[in-house]
């Protein structure tokens, strides 16, 4: 326990979650919008940055799975503060206690690469294509050249 | 500007939304006509791994344009190398026909251009990644330092990785310009058509000037098996054609048959396949067929299969002398409606003069090989697609195999080597063992 708490103060130093002054601007640039239909103020940045600051028990929240770790709300901060590093050491500190049912681990290294809801998506949005072309996404980018290196070389 | 715009009271059934389709819809993919000769050019760099040193002097060229300073990890190439079998591989955006990255981009950041080109709209993109979660490749690549995704674009025309390597493992090339090969066939087929059966009546089945004369082969066993009887000169003309096979394959299936134009033809106005029953697909059908048609010649004393046969009754009563002659004349729309279940079914079920030309076929001297190596597999796959009989494997050719192709089944339509942009279908001789893109010594 102590340990999650000291994690989650490094993830508050390091993205500066302290700074943020809820202007929503993160919300408004967040391409969660975009992707999901029940895209809340839950799994918004400017909702975990704010569970973080109170200490909601934010490591084993689903709501921390769903970014992309892009940087719209990065760039667009006024206050510098960076959702995508508080979230990706979010999960880390997630991972470290083996809570690992929302991240996907590579079926050839093991790593865990992506959230699942992040994979979801990307599987709905590549319905139409042949079956085949899923068994590629079960493996992470590395591996996936490291195969094709093999393949073709 | 001096158009009025009127403002309308919301009303509570109108939804106000708006969604990702209406601010950026996106592109239809257009067909013209001059599209169906010449295809819009699909630029790329071929990447040869003989060649390759992995020296990783493209990643630093490419870097340059992309911070201004050499820093080979914020490239939009990669080079993979693996120590212990000593190989180097080049990841390059492949430029796909159907990018998988379009759809997944959750911002629709990623266009192709008219060029063929696959582009990041730095306006619109957020650097989320996905664009790398969905290729195939990993393509995409994300820059350890800010985080931003690069991608290639080929430097619009004029690829700086291309002109800087060393030991020219990477060509840029823009695609074929003009499909001849097509051209040519169809005229072939329209002519052949003419010939056979609008100005010649029944000329297939048996055609005879002075002392030259053709026969179907297949009518021509029938012909034995009802009568019992050889006779020497239809027997040698009835050869010609399978030395023809011998010499080039099923090129009568492709380029010449009447029945296969008609068939060509239905194809073009019922571009959607409503697919084939599974208990129906054994190619070993048509092999049946022609046994069953000698056999029933052998019992019923006349040529059984002849008188339903497509290819002969397209010729001896669609003719100008002989049209609305006859019941045959039902034939042909029956058996050319079966293209709605799959391209050439006919042809690739049930022919029997088909199935002759494909035993005979079994001793032909060239062969169509795909080499999976030099093309860009699942990114592609437009040999598979256009294929008529569908003998190319797709999966196959997607894990980056080459696919055997049996020359059995082969028409040597040649739509693949037609189609294929990077010269990576070709006929060979039979006894050739490479396949391209594996010949380079």
């Amino acid at each position: 326990m102590k340990n999650r708490h000291n994690k989650i103060a490094e993830a508050k130093r390091f993205s500066g979650a302290d700074g943020c002054v809820e202007c929503g601007r993160c919300v408004a640039a967040c391409p969660m919008a975009e992707m999901y239909t029940n895209f809340s103020i839950e799994m918004s940045p400017r909702g975990i940055i704010k569970k973080t600051l109170i200490g909601n028990p934010v490591v084993e929240d689903k709501n921390i799975w769903y970014c992309t770790e892009c940087n719209a709300g990065t760039d667009i901060c006024p206050q510098g503060v960076s959702c995508r590093d508080l979230i990706r050491k979010l999960r880390e500190a997630a991972l470290d206690e083996n809570l690992l049912e929302n991240a996907k681990t590579c079926k050839c290294c093991g790593r865990a690469f992506v959230a699942v809801p992040v994979e979801n998506f990307v599987y709905g949005r590549l319905k139409e294509e042949p079956p085949n072309v899923f068994g590629v996404l079960d493996i992470c980018p590395p591996c996936r050249r490291e195969i094709y290196l093999q393949r073709n070389a | 500007m001096s158009e009025q715009v009127t403002m309308q009271e919301p009303s509570a059934e109108q939804d106000f939304s708006l969604n990702l389709d209406d601010l950026r819809p996106r592109p239809v993919e257009k067909r013209t006509f001059s599209g169906y000769f010449m295809p819009p050019r699909h630029s790329f760099v071929l990447f040869d791994p003989d060649k390759c040193t992995g020296c990783g002097t493209c990643e630093m060229i490419c870097s340059t344009r992309n911070t201004e300073k050499v820093a080979p990890a914020s490239a939009s190439v990669k080079v993979v190398t693996d120590e212990k079998l000593g190989k180097n591989f080049t990841i390059l955006c492949q430029h796909c026909r159907k990018p998988l990255c379009l759809p997944a981009c959750p911002t629709r950041a990623i266009e192709k251009g008219n060029d063929g080109i696959v582009r990041i709209n730095k306006l619109f993109c957020t650097e989320c990644g996905l664009c790398t979660m969905a290729c195939p490749a990993a393509a995409p690549l994300k820059d350890p330092g800010n985080q931003e995704i690069h991608k290639c674009d080929l430097c619009e025309g004029d690829p700086l990785c291309v002109r800087h390597c060393p030991e020219k493992a990477l060509t840029f090339t823009r695609g074929k310009a003009f499909r001849w090969i097509k051209g040519l066939r169809w005229t072939i087929q329209l002519v052949s058509f003419l010939l056979l059966v609008i100005v010649f009546i029944g000329t297939f089945c048996y055609f005879k000037t002075g002392s030259v004369s053709f026969a179907c082969p297949t009518g021509t066993l029938q012909n034995i098996a009802s009568s019992g009887t050889i006779v020497l000169v239809s027997a040698s003309s009835a050869l010609a054609l399978l030395i023809l096979t011998i010499l080039a394959g099923r090129l009568f299936c492709g380029w010449i048959c009447p029945f296969g134009f008609v068939l060509d033809l239905v194809d073009k106005i019922t571009p959607k396949k409503l697919g084939w029953p599974s208990f129906l697909k054994s190619r070993m059908t048509k092999y049946g067929v022609l046994a069953g048609a000698i056999g029933g010649s052998y019992a019923l004393g006349f040529q059984a299969f002849c008188t339903i046969c497509p290819i002969g009754t397209l010729c001896r009563s669609y003719g100008v002398q002989s049209f609305f002659k006859s019941a045959e004349l039902a034939i042909v729309p029956a058996l050319a409606s079966l293209e709605i279940a799959q391209r050439r079914s006919w042809c690739r079920y049930f022919c029997p003069v088909g199935a002759l030309l494909g035993i005979t076929a079994t001793l032909r001297l060239i062969k169509i090989v795909i080499g999976a190596k030099r093309c860009k597999k699942f990114s592609c796959i437009q040999c598979a697609e256009v294929c008529p009989v569908g003998i190319i494997e797709a999966d196959q050719l997607r894990e980056g195999i080459s696919p055997k192709i049996p020359m059995t089944e082969c028409i040597m339509c040649m739509r693949c080597i037609d189609r294929c942009p990077y010269d990576a279908a070709k006929i060979r001789f039979r006894w050739q063992k490479a396949v391209p893109g594996e010949d380079r010594t």
